[in-house]
């Protein structure tokens, strides 16, 4: 592990104004990972969630808000806003969503997550100013809190910038 | 390639015979405790494997365990199997590399979590746990221990195929190499001599529907329990979710997506209660 890197598990968030912080999240598969950061207050936000509808385990979403997209992306909103980031200068991505091969009507936990997010950024009027989602493979995201930039490292393949 | 990959089979080591004697034993519901103790004690590393994981909260044992006596007593059968195979599966991994791009330890993961989830799903539609079902789910991978040694020098040939040619991670490894891991892995299994519907499950397990005899569920217990512990993220392999869907062997079983999902809920309880399991092989 690199000094400064704070690691986001599975169905967990992270939320930093440390200029030397990295928030990390490892092996997205069809989970996704939900990356804000405000410019102004250089303050960023990491979610990975794995589900789209808390309404699934109540008693699941109240002990693990960060699992479910519906009530984990506004608690990683709030938790910038509180140490200072204001969201009209969020700006938004996200990654991850894959799927298994020609999958069919079933295991469509990659597209359910990502229509999750879109529904809820629409309604929020939200824009995602980048994202890199699908296709079927794993992915590692990175986010520097010092200048917000966010790289992107596939199962296999080099980083990308995102 | 493939002549030198499956020559390398038989540079394995033997499967521990204590592990298929010890079942033997168990496979009569009145078994002597005295006879199943003395012949875990013969294999004195399984015997401290067994010890290392038998106290994890996922065997869910009230009694602290000291000693493989206790182990045998407070287990109970089905635990007692599952410890076994775990002790003894641990060590044929901790010895070997994964390969394809991923750490031995991470594929023990996996494995240690798919048959976590393969004893979840198996509560959820038969109503019990199957001990034969998690041996195969445990075991579903160890191909990859073999492959491993000879997929690195392909692995860029196989990435190429996947990126271009719409092949499924296994079509590539066909393709590449000759063989795929899954196939390989139930070769081993032969050689170790565990049962053909365990043998059967490891080389079907990401296309069960390939597998004419259809009656038992294991291979595709398997299949859905590794397909879902890919999409969690629960591999680190090059394979990532590169495998072709089952929806067939879902619907075959009246599987819903939120029994999927709750199942999830659950792998993800157990994998916490199952530290001690998921650390033994460092």
């Amino acid at each position: 592990m690199i000094m400064g890197d704070v690691i986001v598990g599975i169905s967990d968030f992270g939320c930093s104004r440390k200029p030397g912080d990295v928030l990390v999240t490892y092996a997205l598969g069809s989970c996704i990972a939900v990356i804000i950061y405000d410019p102004v207050a250089s303050v960023g936000g990491l979610l990975h969630y794995m589900l789209p509808d808390s309404n699934l385990d109540k008693k699941k979403a109240a002990e693990c808000p960060a699992m479910f997209a519906d009530i984990g992306i506004p608690l990683l909103f709030k938790s910038c806003y509180a140490l200072g980031a204001e969201k009209r200068r969020l700006i938004v991505k996200i990654a991850g969503g894959a799927s298994i091969l020609n999958d069919g009507d079933y295991f469509r936990i990659g597209q359910k997550n990502m229509t999750a997010v879109r529904k809820i950024f629409w309604k929020n009027n939200v824009m995602i100013e980048a994202e890199d989602t699908g296709q079927n493979y794993n992915r590692t995201v990175r986010l520097q809190i010092a200048d917000g930039r966010c790289f992107i490292r596939t199962s296999g393949g080099m980083a990308k910038e995102l | 390639m493939i002549e030198k990959i499956l020559l390398s089979i038989k540079q394995l080591p033997a499967f521990p015979a204590t592990v298929h004697k010890v079942s033997e034993l168990l496979k009569n519901d009145d078994y002597a405790v005295a006879d199943v103790v003395s012949v875990i004690k013969y294999d004195q590393a399984i015997a401290a494997n067994i010890l290392k994981i038998s106290n994890s909260a996922y065997f869910g044992v009230r009694q602290k365990i000291k000693s493989i006596h206790d182990a045998v007593i407070y287990l109970g059968q089905k635990n007692l199997v599952r410890a076994l195979q775990t002790a003894s599966v641990s060590r044929i991994f901790a010895k070997r590399t994964a390969g394809y791009g991923m750490k031995t330890r991470e594929l023990w993961e996996h494995s240690v979590a798919v048959a976590l989830m393969s004893q979840i799903l198996s509560r959820r539609i038969n109503k019990k746990e199957d001990t034969v079902l998690y041996t195969a789910a445990l075991l579903h991978d160890v191909g990859k221990l073999v492959m491993g040694e000879f997929v690195q020098e392909s692995s860029e040939k196989i990435f190429a195929l996947m990126a271009a040619g719409g092949y499924s991670f296994l079509e590539a490894e066909e393709s590449v190499i000759g063989i795929n891991h899954a196939e390989l892995g139930g070769r081993i299994a032969v050689y170790w001599n565990f049962p053909p519907e365990i043998h059967d499950a490891i080389a079907y397990h990401h296309r069960p529907d390939r597998l004419l005899t259809g009656e038992t569920m294991i291979p595709s217990l398997v299949s859905i329990a590794d397909q879902f512990c890919l999409m969690m993220g629960i591999d680190g392999g090059m394979d990532g979710l590169a495998h072709r869907g089952i929806t067939d062997v879902m619907k075959k079983y009246g599987l819903k997506e939120t029994d999927l999902e709750e199942s999830l809920l659950t792998l993800f309880e157990e994998l916490e209660k199952a530290n001690e399991l998921l650390h033994i092989v460092n």
